[in-house]
């Protein structure tokens, strides 16, 4: 399995990059379309703002929108799970992938950011009940395409999912062996 | 469901090798930082804290090429501090991959520091260590410098100005209690009014000290040679939490 680390110039990627890589996949970090990949993780930290400007580089939006229209696959987190929806209220004008409907909202969490550990809820037993790390100020407050969804002052979207397309709110590279156990689970 | 509280073993470093002292003097070895921040992260740790001491007294750089080795090994979150005196340094530990910084003595000599990180990195990626100590006529004064040199601004103005400037959260050190096995200062910790997360540390001898702790209002319990010494592992700890009615992530 062969994972392309998408680097949008928002945040450091060796985490993320060793993650993928004990679960048994060759990775290599991208800073230009190149579709000899299995599999396409996007990862983002910082403004939605500034992630989506950094997709207008390089002809980064219409590559990923391809890719995902042809049926590859894809993994988005944090900030790179929010911009695969429309829009966010943390940059108005900055115009998301709108690969799912929907628009990122500001929480109602009781301390901002969100900086911690919290429990999934979740149909699937998979999830149900997994300790997972979360840093965020903004989220998805409800989706039709939702696998997991936490608590903290109020409910929102954990983990997203349409065909071959998940987004993690929380970041798995830092929930522990578990975090990558989620992570084998897209990328197996 | 919400968040629960976390358990943050902290390894000080020192010319590579993890170091306990007492009363913030006399080091002893304790062992290789990497291989103890996974041993940690196996029993359980939520966070592992790396100080670099040496960097503090002495101003030298932290190991960059540790904090690298420490992004690629570990899969939970980690926080380094020591020797960090301007904007330039916290870049480079971010770069090197650490997830937040921690700062005693640059914050408290540059203040604008801290609004400069938060500014760059989020709000979140900033934790501010606080030294207190009670002095002998039973005020609480603030210290930096690893605990040498005292500080004048009073201890509560320092705390209303560090959430104003944009810290992410509170790293607590009773002074008086660190390295002592007494327990934390429980009072320290009831009477800290203020919306940020408060990590405890300093004096814990035992897993009903953490109890006693989070029970007083601490986000997150931080603690040094109860681990080190393997008196009590992390899931020790946690087990008994959990006993105790405290939610814990194991």
């Amino acid at each position: 399995m062969k994972a392309g680390i998408i680097n949008l110039n928002s945040g450091n990627l060796l985490s993320i990059v060793s993650a993928v890589e004990k679960c048994g996949c060759e990775t290599r970090v991208i800073t230009k379309p190149d579709a000899n990949f299995d599999v396409l993780v996007m990862p983002g930290q910082g403004r939605f703002g500034f992630v989506c400007e950094q997709l207008n580089q390089n002809n980064w939006r219409e590559f990923i929108l391809d890719w995902i229209a042809q049926g590859k696959r894809f993994i988005g987190i944090c900030v790179g799970m929010q911009v695969l929806f429309e829009k966010s209220l943390e940059d108005e004008t900055a115009q998301g992938l709108a690969v799912f409907n929907g628009a990122i909202d500001k929480l109602k969490h009781p301390k901002t950011p969100m900086v911690g550990w919290a429990q999934l809820d979740s149909a699937d037993t998979f999830y149900q009940n997994q300790f997972v790390y979360f840093v965020n100020s903004y989220g998805l407050p409800a989706s039709d395409y939702c696998l997991a969804t936490v608590n903290y002052g109020e409910q929102f979207c954990a983990i997203v999912k349409k065909d071959n397309v998940t987004g993690f709110q929380f970041h798995p590279e830092k929930s522990g062996h578990y975090g990558l156990e989620v992570l084998q689970r897209c990328l197996a | 469901m919400s968040l629960v509280p976390r358990i943050i073993p902290c390894l000080d470093v020192a010319n590579g090798r993890v170091v306990k002292g007492t009363n913030f003097k006399q080091l002893l070895d304790m062992g290789d930082p990497i291989e103890l921040a996974l041993k940690y992260e196996t029993q359980g740790a939520d966070e592992i804290v790396f100080l670099d001491i040496k960097a503090s007294v002495d101003k030298q750089a932290s190991a960059l090429a540790m904090i690298k080795k420490v992004a690629m090994t570990l899969s939970i979150p980690f926080t380094v501090g020591g020797g960090i005196k301007q904007l330039s340094d916290v870049d480079k530990f971010f770069d090197a991959g650490a997830d937040k910084v921690t700062l005693n003595t640059a914050a408290v000599e540059n203040p604008q520091l801290i609004n400069q990180i938060a500014n760059k990195y989020g709000s979140q990626s900033l934790i501010i260590a606080i030294d207190v100590n009670h002095e002998s006529n039973g005020d609480l004064a603030i210290y930096t410098h690893g605990g040498s040199k005292r500080v004048k601004k009073p201890y509560a103005n320092w705390i209303n100005e560090v959430v104003e400037r944009g810290a992410g959260e509170v790293l607590m050190t009773a002074m008086h209690k660190d390295g002592t096995g007494s327990g934390f200062d429980l009072e320290l910790l009831k009477q800290a009014d203020f919306p940020l997360p408060i990590i405890a540390s300093g004096g814990a001898n035992k897993p009903k000290d953490f109890l006693d702790a989070i029970s007083a209002g601490a986000d997150a319990v931080l603690a040094a040679g109860i681990f080190h010494r393997d008196e009590f592992t992390v899931a020790d700890v946690k087990n008994y939490l959990i006993n105790n009615n405290i939610k814990m992530r194991i």
